[in-house]
Parts: structure tokens; sequence; C-alpha cells
């Protein structure tokens, strides 16, 4: 299963690996770490969400538990079993036309978030390409993620290759 | 069978040669013997109406690349019109080039071997993308059988597997590898990681891709398959122009390589279902029934009853797209009762 964790963190050196330790430790499969330094909280902490993969509850519950003994303030526990993955490939002057804005625009999509991005930078003045994974909490949102991201490449003329399967 | 033979390039020939290579075989299993009447091609034509020999028409074709050539019954600027209309037979065969624009020569040709009840079977995509309606509806009205095997898939029996086999299903979907070209171009980037260019001036030097590439790489050719499909398969009176199409010039190898890394083959897929008709580079699954290398072609129907069935193969070359003419030949042969 995808487990989603939100948490607070102190902002102090070494906050973040302490608490990806655990849950590597336990079994779980690290699919992405977003740290939201711009958005800190009234007291001063940082919004860290981290999402993995693990494979079962028992595990789970080791990892939980081993937070919340480390006093980690956890805010949220998002188990997502049908945790819709796409991978989606774009290829045009990626970079040129603000790649950041690209996500971004992804990402306020609610329940939805690129997960991964992986570039290959063409030569200068070449097309460069790039993979990115969109996390969607269910098929709705999946598809709607991916007609956003339709629309931004259209705007950007960018080619998006989609899977298959979605089609 | 009386047949005419409408081009006599490389798929004519091929054709040819299997007629030779299974002469004893049609007879034998099929009771049918074949006699070529008539082949035609732009410099004109050899007649003969109590049948040709096929070993000395393709002799003939291969030195003065033509059929005009044949020892007493060639005659130079006879063209497929007169023939269609004078020559007695039972069968045209339509085998000249493709023309997407308006179907020319094909499309005439069809239409007055139809009208002039001749049972047609042809590989040329041009008429069927222009006019599949129209033709189909003519060979009804005049209770003549048209088949057209070769234009999808080569060898490989798509249209046959879907119309004949699967024919209690409802088939929603139809998804395929239908251009062996870019596949070849596809497979061969994924596999050395060489540039588009390279690869398609290999495929050029190998024969695999034609001079002018375009209508391949820019995904036409499957449009048209697409259309065909479409048409055939689906019952919808869908033309070329109702594809929505993307070619796969952009590929470059370091986009199959982030692929790769994530589990995924980058194939040129052709969609047909009834409320859409696309074709574009896909992301496929590796070990997807779909994902096959080098020049292969492959489609996928997902149907009501069966769910899916794919189907694989070679989908062109001379040699083995004969076989889905003779195939046609035998099925319009068997259908008559003959
Ligand atoms: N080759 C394959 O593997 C394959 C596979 C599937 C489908 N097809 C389709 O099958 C068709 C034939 O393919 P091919 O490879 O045999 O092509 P090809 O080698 O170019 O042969 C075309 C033939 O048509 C003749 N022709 C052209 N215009 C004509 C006219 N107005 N009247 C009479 N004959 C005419 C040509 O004569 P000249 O030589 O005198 O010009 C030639 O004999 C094409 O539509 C192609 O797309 C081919």
């Amino acid at each position: 299963m995808l487990v989603r964790i939100e948490m607070e963190l102190e902002d102090v050196p070494g906050q973040l690996v302490k608490v990806l330790d655990p849950i590597s430790r336990f079994g779980g499969n690290i699919q992405n770490v977003v740290h939201q330094r711009d958005r800190k909280t009234p007291l001063g902490r940082v919004p860290v969400t981290v999402i993995f993969d693990v494979d079962e509850r028992a595990r789970l519950n080791r990892i939980i538990a081993a937070l919340r003994n480390m006093g980690i303030r956890i805010t949220r526990i998002g188990e997502r079993e049908g945790m819709v993955k796409s991978i989606v490939l774009m290829i045009g002057h990626i970079i040129h036309t603000d790649i950041r804005d690209t996500i971004d625009r992804v990402n306020v999509i609610r329940g939805v978030m690129v997960s991964d991005l992986s570039l290959a930078m063409g030569a200068v003045g070449e097309e460069s390409a790039a993979r990115a994974t969109i996390m969607a909490s269910d098929e709705k949102r999946a598809r709607a993620a991916l007609s956003r991201l339709e629309k931004i490449a259209g705007e950007k003329k960018l080619l998006m290759i989609t899977s298959l399967e979605g089609m | 069978m009386r047949l005419i033979m409408i081009g006599f390039g490389n798929l004519g020939r091929a054709f040819g040669r299997s007629l030779l290579e299974k002469k004893e075989f049609l007879l034998t299993n099929y009771g049918l013997t074949p006699s070529v009447v008539a082949a035609v091609d732009e410099y004109g034509a050899a007649v003969d109406e109590g049948g040709l020999d096929v070993k000395k028409l393709l002799k003939t074709a291969e030195k003065a690349n033509t059929v005009a050539d044949y020892p007493a019954r060639g005659k130079k600027g006879r063209s497929a019109l007169e023939v269609i209309e004078e020559v007695e037979a039972d069968l045209v065969f339509e085998l000249t080039p493709t023309n997407i624009k308006n179907g020319e020569p094909g499309l005439t040709h069809i239409k007055k071997a139809m009208m002039a009840g001749r049972h047609v079977i042809t590989s040329n995509k041009g008429p069927l993308v222009v006019a599949f309606r129209e033709l189909d509806r003519l060979a009804k009205q005049k209770g003549v059988e048209f088949r057209y095997s070769g234009s999808v898939g080569g060898a490989v029996p798509v249209i046959g597997l879907a119309k004949k086999m699967l024919a209690g299903n409802m088939v929603h979907a139809i998804r395929g590898v239908l251009n062996g070209t870019t596949n070849y171009i596809l497979t061969r980037m994924s596999k050395e990681g060489a540039p588009f260019d390279v690869v398609l001036r290999e495929a050029q030097e190998l024969g695999i891709a034609e001079k002018d590439p375009t209508l391949d790489i820019e995904g036409t050719d499957t449009a048209c398959k697409i259309t065909i499909l479409a048409n055939a398969v689906l019952g919808i009176s869908a033309k070329l122009k109702d594809v929505k199409v993307v070619g796969i010039r952009r590929i470059r190898p370091e986009a199959i390589r982030l692929a790769q890394e994530a589990g995924y083959a980058v194939k040129l897929i052709g969609v047909a279902k009834r409320d859409s008709l696309e074709v574009g580079p896909k992301l496929v699954p590796v070990g997807h029934p779909l994902a096959v290398g080098g020049t292969l072609n492959a489609v996928t129907f997902e149907t009501d009853l069966a769910r899916e069935v794919t189907i694989t193969g070679f989908g062109a070359g001379p040699r083995e797209t004969s076989s889905a003419l003779l195939g046609d030949l035998i099925d319009i042969h068997t259908a008559l009762g003959d």
C-alpha cells in the first residue's frame, strides 16, 4: 500500500534525515519527500510530506510508533491503497517553458502530486525529455491531472506521451 | 477462377510466385485453379483469356520492368480500365500504389471492376480510406465479393480475426502497432541509443523505410489502417481526416531511455474506438502483448465475450503480404461455393 504521512518538523538541521530513517528501516520504500520550508507553521515548524510504499500493515504500525516515539508531530496519515500512479513523458523545450510552473499547475489539483521527475537535457537548441510520475488519490483525479498536463503541454508546445492503459 | 492483376509491382509479383508455389496445394485442398488472364502496369498490359504463363509473366516483368513486353500477348499503352472492361474475368486484384488524397487510380479501378460484376481483392489503402462505405455498398449492390485483408497488418490476419473468428463479439476498442517502419526505428533507438536520423537512414538502406518515409513517420500510414479498421470492424463511417494523428519525429533516444527506466517501451499506437480515433506515441509496459520489437505488427481487440485478443506477425513484405491476398482469394472461392 502507498502511505502518505504529513508531519511538522522543527526547523533544525538533521530533522528530515531522522524521520526518514525509521521509514526505510522498517521496510518502507520512500517514493517522494516534500519539504515545504516556505510554508512554515505559525510556530516555525516545517511541513513535510513523505510518501512511501509498504507491504504490510504491521510494518506501517511500527513506522508510525517509531516516529511518535521520536516526538514527531504527525498531522495526517493517509493510506492510499487505490492510489493511481501515472507515468508521463514530455518532449520539448521543457526547461525554457518553466518546468516549475508546469509541475505547480498539476500539483494544485487536490489529491494529485507529481512525485518524481527525471530530465534528459537535449544539446543546445535541441529538445529535452522529461519523465514525470503523477500520484493521484483516485482515477478521476488522475484523469484530471493528465488532462491538465495535456492542456499545459499544448500551450507550451510539448509532446506529451501517456501510457497505453489510459487510452 | 480467372484473375486480372492491376499493378504488377513488388506485391503483384510476389503473389504470382505464390500462385506458382501453391498450384498443387490450391487444387488438392480447395479445388481451386486460378488463371491469370491479364496483368497491367503503368506501361501496358499482357492479356490472354486462355491464361497467361505466370512464370513467363514474372520473367518479363523482371527483365523489361513491364508486363507489356510479354511475348505476343503484351501490349504497350493498354490501360487498366480497358482491361477491366474488355477482358472476361471473375476477379480483379487492385495492387497499384497507395494514394491517400483521392484514392486514385485504385478507386476508379475498383469501382469499374465492381460495376462489371467482378469480385475485388485489394491491399491498396488509398481507395479504402477515401471511400470505404461507397465501395462496400457498391459491392453489395452488384452482388460481388470485396476483400482487403492485406491493407491492414500485411500478413497478419487482423480483419479476418475480427470479422470471422470473433464474429459473435462486440468489439469495444482496437489498439495496435500497425506500422513496421516506425516500430523498427523505435526499437533500434531503444536498443542502440542511436539518434533518429541515423536509425532512419539505416532503415532506408535495409529497404524497411521508403525513400520518402513521411507517411510512416508522421503516423499517416497507421491512421489509414485505423480508418480501415474503424469502418470494417467497428462499423463507423470514418475517413482519414477523422483520425487525430501524432507521429514519431520528435522521439529521441533519451526519451526512450527515460521510459525504459520506468519499465516502458515507446510505441506508435493506433486506437480505434466508437467515440475516438487516434494515433500517437504511447508508453507500453515491457512485457505487454503490444510491446513487439523490430518490424513486427500487433493488434489487440477488446471485446465483450472474449475480452482481449492479440495477434502479432509481419506487417509488410511482399511474400508475407501475398499470404493475405491468397487467403482472400480462397475465402471468396469458398464463399461462392465453387
Ligand atoms: N509491398 C508490400 O509489402 C505491401 C504490403 C501491404 C500493402 N501494400 C500495398 O499494395 C499496393 C501494391 O504494393 P507494391 O509494393 O506492389 O507497389 P509497387 O511495387 O509500387 O507496384 C505498384 C504497381 O502498380 C502499377 N501501377 C501504377 N499505376 C498504375 C496504373 N495507373 N494502372 C495500372 N498499374 C499501375 C505499377 O506499374 P509501374 O511499375 O509500371 O509503375 C506497379 O506495377 C500498394 O498500394 C501498397 O501500399 C504493399
